[in-house]
């Protein structure tokens, strides 16, 4: 009788329970339609998004992105400061430095005496942008080119700087920007990867460069960046062996199929497939990077524009050649990094040389772009990771003196694909400090690269770990003002 | 309620009915004293009450007759009565004050009209009812008309009502479908304006209620403004009454819109602002204006471009199957967004590719909005098939094999916008006499074609709407230095002799050489064949010449023989924890370093010493015969390398026993400093016979008193050895 009892009060109470929390349900059902996507957590359906496809129609389909690695200095590029020279020598004011922490390398100094640019600086083309002297070349393209002056970050020392700019956060093993990008576009050309790598270096102070920053992060490996190097082998291990015929490597990757898809039957692990189509993928680089990679073939003009050094494997130049033929063949993006532009100390000098690498051949590629009616859908990208300050790290004298790492503000360039050309974005203060007009923050640079590709930021989400991941994690808003 | 107290409700009933009939007779002669305004004002706040009741009354009413006689009905039946006179009263408190607020100025029109009638109306039925429901003919059906006219007449005062205080078509605007408005249609006062206006004006100013007697609801009043003038002053937004008012401080009294209601935002009074600036048209498209202007970027940000929806593709979309059919790893084939119908063809590998790759696409010939062909051999006949793609926007023909006169076929491609004829054989007749063919071309590409800059100039001319890419030509007015040539040898150092490799990277290039030490120039110095080997110590200058380039910096190469190489190499004291190199291997590796510090051929190559001597052993299996040993070494004073002090040469003919000093070279010191260089110093002596050797060179001890770091020891750097 008891055991009858109990179980009644049980099932009471379960009824009840369960009465009461129908109630309870409904009401939250019912408040749940007024809140899109509460209860079913914005799963990829929910979010409209499938892998391969934009969310709506781009303007751009390809990215180059020549990163200038080590952080050039915007005062002596980009962002023109007369009233630098006005007050050359003077103490940096506090309250313009407000609560700016300062790298180890200039905190202790005594003073920070203001540095004007060594170099000058002149208005080009119908919009009057002001460029400098070091820059002969970007000068002709100001009207091509959108430039932003108002580029702000989070990280004042290059690795996490250049990571957060990539990753969009400062700790490595996220997805790289030319990853997600790959994950969110597909591939348009299947006979080479979304996202290839190209590295060159100048004389000036350089930084490392990582493969953590084109790594695919927690995205299936086939988004990961490839690098392509100098020499005769520029994809490492893709030949085939001597004494291997090209039929046999068919056969062996076939058979080797056949054991993977049982493999993958087995455990169901979506790595094994990337794998299968890496292989493959491989088979088809081996006729395709050799065309691409051939420079022999191109007209002396393109050698004039591009300038003699574009033919030398490894230059600057010669990769900005190669980053036009990879994206001319359907590579969604190529990222290059030149490094050398960290100039702490002996400046004028440095830049000087940095700039000649990257001036003429950055420039050429924008017109090589657009002579083939690619610069529509080619979005190119020109910057470092972070600015430099308007003081003088070390002895200012009048022919040396150096630059520290600024975060506040950097300039940058954009051009093509989506991008309105011909103007100067943002603004700094007149001692290039803070800036007082139109702040991009790193988020929102990613938000609006994506945009041009017909991404939606907010969108491009991958799930992993239980959490929502976004290029832009959870901040960044398109700049409208800068798309075409 | 006792008697009393409903005896007095009922009169004010009754009275409020004479007062209101009265009133209305003689509404047009009323004035409402200043002090009564504000009872008028009263009215939204009362007339909320009288609503509650009634509609409870209502619920009670539709069952009272279908309930079962119960001891507490007649208690309810007293209360529901007492409530009833209670809203009747009510009901004419709320109409009077609704009246008086009418009054003041700002109310006309057909909403107010219709609000105040049903409102009389609703008074005059509700009260009615009051005295005829406890009447025997008053039974279930009666009861149900009197709910529904009662209930009629609420609904549409309140909505009136409501429209009259928040604006016509309040209460449905959020289901209205807005209708998509895209960029290219957009026009300024419509679709910018014009909804600010609606949004936070036209609920005061509207013909209904014409606050300060203006009318902002259309185009004429707007431009005739109210009782204080006109709005606007065209071209001077500063001197316009409309953003003056809109500017004043919330707590002005004249400021708009009133304190409590939406105000503006920035960007819509920017909005207003600018559109009085360009002259405040009706009629102006947003895309009338440059893309620097104000109004076009802000424009940009409220409305989506067609072309960017990519939604003015009105065709249906292909068959997923049969897309999936035709894709393959030389041909994708994707939408160009989601949930479009429009496709993207691009093709791939010149090797695979034939006509038929064309022809398969017809079966999404109406979804192709794109279409690369670029770098493939396409023919003229191939445009045929490629006509029949009608929707095509985008079509890459760069370095393909078609004609210009080939391209009239492609007439039917009516939204044609972008053309790439990069790289192609066309000429500038044809291409003149084709490109009026598509009416809709914005861009076509011309560049690395037979046709001139100044053909490229005629044709921007002749079609003003074609943009003509005729991109980079040079014309020999700029020219640009070559870069010094190459050496394709891995090594130059040898060991009898070897041949010397000088390449350049640009095609045409001209490479003169010297093989004396003297500087190469662009006539006297020999034109290098590729048949020239070295077999000595020799130092290669060498510069490129090319017509339409300056002549190069000169490249200059040190080819070094080394005819024997020891069998071990011993390292007796340590070396610099940073100059370690390759340890002992570095000495014999043909491996030389360079200035650059940044690069890897200075940390691999260079091993160096300061503290301690340099001394190494080397050992042969079979005796060697040697009368030169030379070092490497880097010379940079200003950064504290110098040459050795002196160079100590042992030897022993046999193992075991001890070594014999064969020679000592003592180096001159630097008087003064110098351009930093790399070279060789020869230790020349008569020719020995060695089994074993030692080398020591010793690093200067005191740097000299000419330089920064005097008295400290100098760095020695050495990165090869030869022997010979």
């Amino acid at each position: 009788m008891e055991k009858e009892i109990l179980e009644h009060g049980l099932n009471f109470n379960r009824r009840r329970f369960l009465s009461t929390m129908s109630l309870g349900l409904g009401s939250v059902a019912l408040g749940s339609l007024m809140i899109p996507g509460l209860l079913n957590g914005g799963d990829r359906e929910d979010t409209g998004f499938t892998p391969g496809i934009p969310h709506f129609a781009p303007k751009a389909k390809r990215v180059i992105y020549l990163f200038q690695n080590g952080a050039p200095s915007q005062l002596e590029t980009f962002d023109y400061k007369p009233k630098l020279c006005e007050m050359y020598g003077m103490d940096l004011p506090p309250s313009v430095r407000g609560e700016q922490r300062l790298t180890g390398m200039t905190a202790n100094q005594a003073s920070f005496p203001l540095a004007a640019s060594f170099t000058n600086f002149k208005q080009y083309g119908k919009s009057g942008t002001w460029i400098s002297d070091i820059m002969p070349y970007t000068s002709k393209i100001v009207d091509d080119i959108c430039v932003v002056r108002s580029m702000y970050t989070e990280a004042i020392n290059h690795d996490p700087a250049l990571t957060f700019l990539q990753t969009g956060s400062q700790q490595g093993n996220r997805p790289s920007m030319g990853s997600w990008l790959s994950y969110g576009l597909g591939n348009e050309n299947k006979n080479l990867p979304d996202f290839t790598v190209l590295l060159s270096r100048g004389i000036g102070n350089g930084q490392g460069v990582y493969s953590k920053l084109w790594s695919n992060g927690f995205l299936d490996s086939i988004h990961q960046g490839v690098q392509f190097s100098k020499g005769e082998d520029p994809v490492l291990y893709i030949n085939d062996p001597a004494g291997m015929a090209r039929k046999e490597r068919r056969d062996m990757l076939d058979q080797l199929a056949q054991l993977n898809q049982m493999s993958y039957e087995e455990f169901g692990d979506p790595e094994i497939t990337a794998k299968v189509k890496q292989y493959e993928m491989a088979y088809r680089m081996q006729t395709a990077v050799p065309e691409v990679m051939d420079l022999s073939k191109e007209s002396d003009d393109i050698v004039k524009l591009y300038g003699p050094d574009c033919l030398v494997p490894g230059t600057f130049a010669a990769n900005c050649l190669l980053a036009r033929k990879l994206s001319e063949n359907g590579v969604r993006f190529v990222q290059l990094y030149h490094q050398g532009w960290d100039q702490h100390g002996n400046l004028p000098f440095e830049i000087k040389s940095q700039a000649k690498d990257v001036d003429q051949a950055s420039a050429a590629l924008v017109t090589d772009l657009k002579q083939r009616g690619l610069l529509d859908e080619t979005l190119v990208i020109w910057g470092g990771e972070f600015g430099r300050t308007s003081y003088s790290q070390g002895k200012l004298t009048p022919e040396n003196y150096g630059r520290d790492h600024h975060p506040r503000c950097f300039s940058i360039w954009m051009a093509g694909g989506g991008i309105k050309p011909g103007m100067v974005y943002g603004e700094t203060d007149e001692l290039g400090y803070n800036i007082i007009k139109n702040p991009v923050h790193v988020h929102d640079f990613q938000a609006t690269v994506l945009h041009t590709l017909g991404l939606n930021h907010e969108k491009l989400i991958f799930k992993h770990l239980g959490r929502r991941y976004r290029l832009t994690d959870i901040s960044g808003k398109v700049v409208r003002d800068i798309l075409s | 309620m006792n008697k009393k107290w409903r005896g007095v409700f009922e009169q004010f009933v009754l009275t409020s009915t004479v007062f209101l009939v009265f009133l209305l007779a003689f509404e047009d002669q009323l004035v409402v004293p200043v002090w009564l305004q504000s009872v008028g004002r009263l009215h939204p706040l009362l007339l909320h009450f009288p609503i509650v009741l009634l509609a409870f009354l209502m619920i009670y009413e539709f069952f009272r007759f279908s309930q079962a006689n119960h001891s507490a009905k007649e208690i309810v039946e007293k209360w529901v009565s007492d409530l009833w006179i209670l809203g009747a009263a009510l009901t004419g408190l709320t109409t009077i004050f609704g009246l008086i607020l009418s009054k003041e100025s700002g109310y006309s029109g057909e909403t107010i009209f219709l609000h105040k009638w049903m409102a009389v109306s609703l008074f005059l039925v509700f009260s009615l009812i009051y005295w005829l429901r406890n009447l025997s003919f008053y039974q279930s059906l009666s009861a149900r008309i009197s709910i529904a006219v009662v209930s009629l007449l609420l609904l549409s005062t309140g909505h009136y009502g409501a429209e009259l205080t928040h604006g016509n078509g309040y209460l449905l605007a959020p289901l209205q479908q807005n209708e998509q408005i895209y960029l290219e249609d957009a026009l300024v006062f419509e679709h910018m304006v014009k909804p600010i206006l609606v949004k936070k004006c036209i609920s005061c100013h509207n013909p209904d209620k014409k606050k300060g007697e203006l009318d902002m609801s259309d185009v004429q009043n707007l431009l005739k403004g109210g009782k204080n003038g006109k709005l606007f002053e065209v071209g001077k937004p500063e001197l316009s009454l409309l953003l003056e008012r809109i500017h004043l401080p919330l707590q002005d009294e004249k400021h708009m819109p009133e304190a409590g209601q939406p105000q503006l935002t920035a960007e819509e009074d920017q909005i207003l602002s600018l559109w009085i600036k360009s002259n405040a048209s009706f009629t102006k498209k947003v895309v009338d204006f440059p893309a620097s202007d104000s109004i076009r970027i802000i424009g940009n940000k409220m409305f989506s471009s067609i072309q960017q929806e990519g939604q003015n593709h009105d065709f249906s979309a292909a068959d997923s199957e049969t897309i999936d059919q035709l894709t393959n790893e030389y041909r994708t084939i994707t939408p160009i967004a989601k949930n479009s119908p429009a496709l993207r063809v691009n093709i791939y590998n010149k090797n695979d590719f034939n006509s038929k790759k064309i022809e398969e696409l017809t079966a999404i010939k109406e979804q192709m909005v794109f279409l690369s062909l670029a770098k493939l051999p396409v023919k003229d006949s191939d445009l045929q098939l490629i006509a029949q793609f009608e929707n095509l926007e985008r079509l890459d023909l760069n370095f393909t094999n078609i004609s210009a006169k080939g391209l009239s076929v492609l007439k039917t491609l009516n939204r044609l916008k972008s053309l790439s004829l990069s790289g192609t054989q066309v000429n500038f007749t044809d291409i003149q006499a084709v490109l009026p063919v598509f009416k809709k071309l914005q861009a076509v590409y011309l560049w690395d074609t037979p046709l001139t800059q100044d053909d490229i100039k005629h044709l921007s001319a002749k079609f003003k709407n074609i943009q003509v890419i005729g991109g980079f030509k040079d014309d020999g007015s700029n020219p640009l230095k070559l870069n010094p040539p190459e050496l394709k040898n891995t090594s130059t150092i040898f060991n009898l002799d070897a041949p010397l490799t000088l390449f350049h990277t640009i095609k045409g290039v001209e490479i003169r050489y010297t093989m004396d030490g003297s500087a190469p120039d662009s006539l006297k110095s020999p034109v290098f064949d590729g048949k020239v080997r070295v077999s000595a110590n020799t130092r290669i200058r060498a510069r490129a010449f090319k017509t339409g380039w300056i002549g190069s910096d000169e490249a200059v190469f040190e080819y070094y023989k080394c005819a024997i190489q020891p069998d071990s190499v011993t390292v007796v004291l340590p070396l610099n924890r940073v100059h370690q190199a390759n340890g002992p291997k570095s000495f014999f590796d043909r491996n030389l370093g360079s200035f650059n510090a940044n690069s890897p051929a200075w940390a691999n190559f260079w091993t160096g010493v300061r503290n301690n001597d340099m001394e190494l052993n080397l050992d042969f299996k079979t005796p060697k015969t040697i009368s030169i040993v030379s070092l490497r070494i880097m010379e940079e004073l200003s950064t504290g390398i110098f040459p050795p002090q002196s160079i100590e040469i042992w030897g022993k003919t046999i193992s075991g026993g001890a070594f014999k000093r064969i020679h000592v070279l003592k180096i001159p010191v630097p008087k003064e400093t110098r351009t930093h260089e790399l070279y060789a110093i020869d230790v020349k002596f008569k020719p020995a016979l060695f089994k074993e050797m030692k080398i020591i060179a010793k690093p200067l001890e005191k740097i000299p008193q000419w330089h920064g770091a005097k008295d400290k020891r100098a760095l020695l750097l050495v990165d090869e050895i030869f022997l010979n």
